[in-house]
């Protein structure tokens, strides 16, 4: 009897053991190709250490002098880094507001049951087909489609809407509005999909019994889906949010690079692809990084704050 | 199923064990040299004439690395490989690598690129001037060649020119072009004519920068804007504001476009390798086969400064496992006479043998079809001896690119000159932080 019972107590710490060991190649990578890249990053932003043609400046020890070059106000008084940082957030807010908005209707007609719409399995896959797309193959697309000489100029000169071309990339409400628009339709498909998986998570008797008790759709989704949803839906926002403020390969091909007109589709990290460039300056992009990671960390915390707050009861 | 799955997968796994062992045991190196020989490109140009002209010693594979030009893309991915280029396997090492006049100095001042006379390539006595001294570090030691010599010139359209000026003829048109004072008074012309002068505000920019009295940037690492550059701005101001040209840049479509049947330009500046290969809309096999082509309407002077652009220089990469094929490649584009020929015939290059472009020069039957018939080569010939490779900084592709870029925004009326000038400075300090640039 004694011994069947250390059998099986023997057998399930053996499989706790082997649950370790499945999971020790996630952390050992994580730990080389992630944890310790950061910790350099945070280490090389101290340091003088870029290339002067061929040949190497530094690493010479600065102190906090990339971050107070990277916060000094130019001429205008403006600080460069909060305004590409600045472009990134309203160019993202741009595309996300349509992009929640949609997705979050698309989610609820998806997942109604009252409703029951056929040909679903289509219509997802269609929404999603844009986020495979390369976003750089999507940007050339674009460009090319609105180019001086381009079929959208042409098409509006021969319809007679212009009287000569219209050049999309010389005027910053256009550029923003283009690449915002880019943002939300390669995006909306994979928030609703998110959003989608959150609905059905929630006990289909809460809705049944909504409907026995009266409510209508409007009580139901406001009541009852919404603050439900909440953790899911202040996850997207905030891995929305991240990419958004990380936002690079569109405006870069865009804007071939220049972040014109005026820098104003410069981001943050198209400033960071500047400094490592030709000069490969890890300091001041390193500075750069982590600048962004404490901006990222805080702007996080406060859109979770609010919006768990608002749902917590 | 599953067991027919399986073996299939062991048979696939043997095989490319087999397939791995059979490369290793390839024959050993002959003579010490590399079997593989590497070349670094930023486009297609060289690797044609290469392949069709150069014959490549038995047992030799060539491998091309082609990354492109623009922004820094191709010296990023070039200095990453010179950098390796030690502790890389021999076939791997950079042999030979193409470089343009405006990062040279970066390359040939560099331990990366060695002494070709010590290779075996002596004999520079055919080849101008200027393409050697860009070639050569601080101390005079020659690290490459050109392949080709680059002066430029006013390529003009015939038809237009007869319009405006009522002459087409190349001699009576230089004439009236000869000073930028004479240049301002055609475009007026051309404009109440209701043609633009140029295509581009930035179509001309190489004849200033090319003819600068002070580098880009100074001893003291500090930026300074030379007294040609200033005039490109002012007169780029002009241009647009009287419609004598377009704000569109060099390389844009809208910009070449203007070289089709329909276009209303006047004048393009560049070399011989600008009209064959960078106009497509007048020359190429689409516009051919649409018949908006434009072949034989062009006609070559030398415009109002004399000037050159690019050039392809290949220069020798410390390291490389195959020193013999890398001086005997550049041998054979400097000197080789039959390569020589069959690039101007061919080709429409203007070659670096002064030998043979002077033998095409003086042929009265020798003539470039897209430009009537005109001989570009006798143009280029009396040009190229005054060329002088001078004020030249390894900065200067990002200098010549991004003034270019920024200071467009405001011609295109969307910034103030001095917040052009701001983001010019700013976006310089960005690439490369050991320049000073004025408080911005």
């Amino acid at each position: 009897m004694a011994k069947g019972n250390e059998k099986k107590h023997r057998k399930s710490v053996s499989y706790a053991k082997w649950a370790y060991i499945f999971i020790t190649p996630f952390f050992i990578t994580y730990i080389l190709f992630t944890l310790i890249p950061q910790f350099l990053t945070v280490y090389n932003s101290f340091f003088e250490n870029y290339r002067n043609g061929l040949e190497q400046v530094g690493p010479n020890f600065v102190g906090l002098g990339n971050y107070i070059r990277l916060l000094t106000p130019d001429k205008s008084g403006t600080i460069d880094f909060l305004r590409y940082l600045g472009n990134s957030l309203a160019m993202w807010i741009a595309g996300a507001v349509p992009q929640f908005l949609i997705a979050l209707l698309l989610a609820v007609l998806f997942t109604s049951t009252r409703l029951n719409l056929k040909g679903q399995g289509l219509a997802k896959t269609i929404i999603y087909m844009p986020n495979l797309i390369m976003a750089s193959a999507f940007s050339m697309l674009v460009f090319s489609l609105f180019s001086n000489v381009g079929p959208v100029n042409k098409f509006l000169i021969e319809a007679g809407i212009l009287k000569e071309y219209y050049n999309f990339f010389a005027t910053k409400i256009s550029v923003r509005t283009i690449i915002a628009a880019m943002n939300f339709i390669m995006w909306f498909g994979n928030t609703t999909i998110v959003l989608m998986a959150g609905i059905m998570g929630i006990d289909q008797s809460l809705f049944e019994s909504a409907n026995l008790d009266g409510a209508d759709s409007v009580h139901v989704f406001f009541d009852i889906t919404l603050p439900l949803l909440m953790p899911i839906l202040s996850y997207a926002l905030i891995t929305s949010m991240i990419g958004g403020i990380q936002m690079f390969d569109v405006p870069q091909v865009i804007s071939n690079g220049k972040g014109t007109p005026n820098m104003t589709s410069t981001t943050a990290i198209m400033m960071l692809n500047n400094y490592l460039g030709i000069s490969k300056n890890y300091g001041m992009s390193g500075a750069l990084s982590v600048l962004l990671f404490i901006i990222t960390g805080i702007l996080g915390m406060f859109v979770y704050r609010s919006l768990a707050k608002q749902y917590k009861d | 199923m599953k067991k027919l799955l399986s073996i299939l997968l062991v048979m696939l796994m043997v095989f490319t064990l087999v397939g791995c062992a059979k490369k290793e045991e390839a024959p050993a190196e002959e003579e010490g040299e590399g079997k593989v020989f590497h070349i670094y490109a930023w486009n297609e140009e060289f690797k044609g004439f290469f392949e069709k002209y150069y014959t490549v010693p038995e047992g030799i594979e060539v491998v091309w690395t082609i990354v492109p030009n623009e922004g820094t893309q191709y010296q990023d991915a070039l200095d990453l490989a010179l950098m390796n280029q030690d502790s890389a396997e021999a076939d791997e090492k950079v042999d030979m690598f193409l470089a343009e006049a405006d990062y040279i100095l970066k390359y040939t001042n560099s331990p990366y690129t060695q002494d070709i006379k010590a290779l075996g390539v002596t004999d520079f006595s055919n080849t101008y001037t200027y393409t050697v001294e860009a070639a050569s570090d601080a101390d005079g030691v020659v690290k490459g060649v050109s392949f080709q010599c680059c002066p430029a010139g006013m390529i003009y359209r015939r038809s237009i020119a007869e319009d405006v000026l009522g002459t087409s003829d190349p001699d009576e048109v230089q004439a009236l072009v000869s000073d930028w004072t004479k240049f301002d008074e055609v475009a007026a012309k051309c404009a109440e004519k209701g043609y633009y002068m140029t295509s581009s505000y930035a179509e001309d920019y190489r004849v200033f920068s090319n003819n600068t009295s002070s580098p880009w940037v100074d001893a003291n690492n500090n930026l300074q804007i030379d007294p040609a550059i200033q005039t490109w701005m002012d007169q780029a101001e002009a241009y647009v504001n009287n419609g004598y040209t377009l704000t569109s840049g060099v390389w844009d479509a809208q910009t070449t476009e203007q070289a089709a049947k329909d276009g209303k330009t006047f004048c393009f500046f560049g070399p011989a390798w600008y009209y064959n290969f960078c106009m497509g809309p007048a020359f190429g096999d689409d516009a051919k086969a649409a018949g908006t082509d434009t072949i034989g309407d062009w006609a070559l002077v030398e415009g109002p400064q004399a000037f050159f652009w690019g050039g392809t220089w290949l220069l020798a990469a410390t390291g490389s496992d195959n020193p013999t094929m890398v001086a005997d490649v550049m041998n054979a584009f400097i000197n080789n006479e039959e390569v020589c020929e069959n690039l101007i015939k061919n080709e429409a290059q203007f070659t670096n043998n002064q030998k043979i472009n002077n033998k095409y020069a003086e042929d009265p039957d020798f003539g470039n079809a897209y430009l009537g018939g005109q001989n570009d080569t006798a143009v280029f010939a009396k040009g190229a001896k005054n060329i002088k490779f001078q004020n030249q900084t390894i900065y200067d592709q990002g200098c010549n690119e991004s003034i270019q870029t920024y200071f467009v925004e405001y011609l295109q009326g969307n910034v103030t000159k001095e917040e052009a000038l701001s983001n010019f400075y700013k976006a310089l300090k960005e690439k490369y932080p050991a320049i000073n640039v004025p408080e911005a």
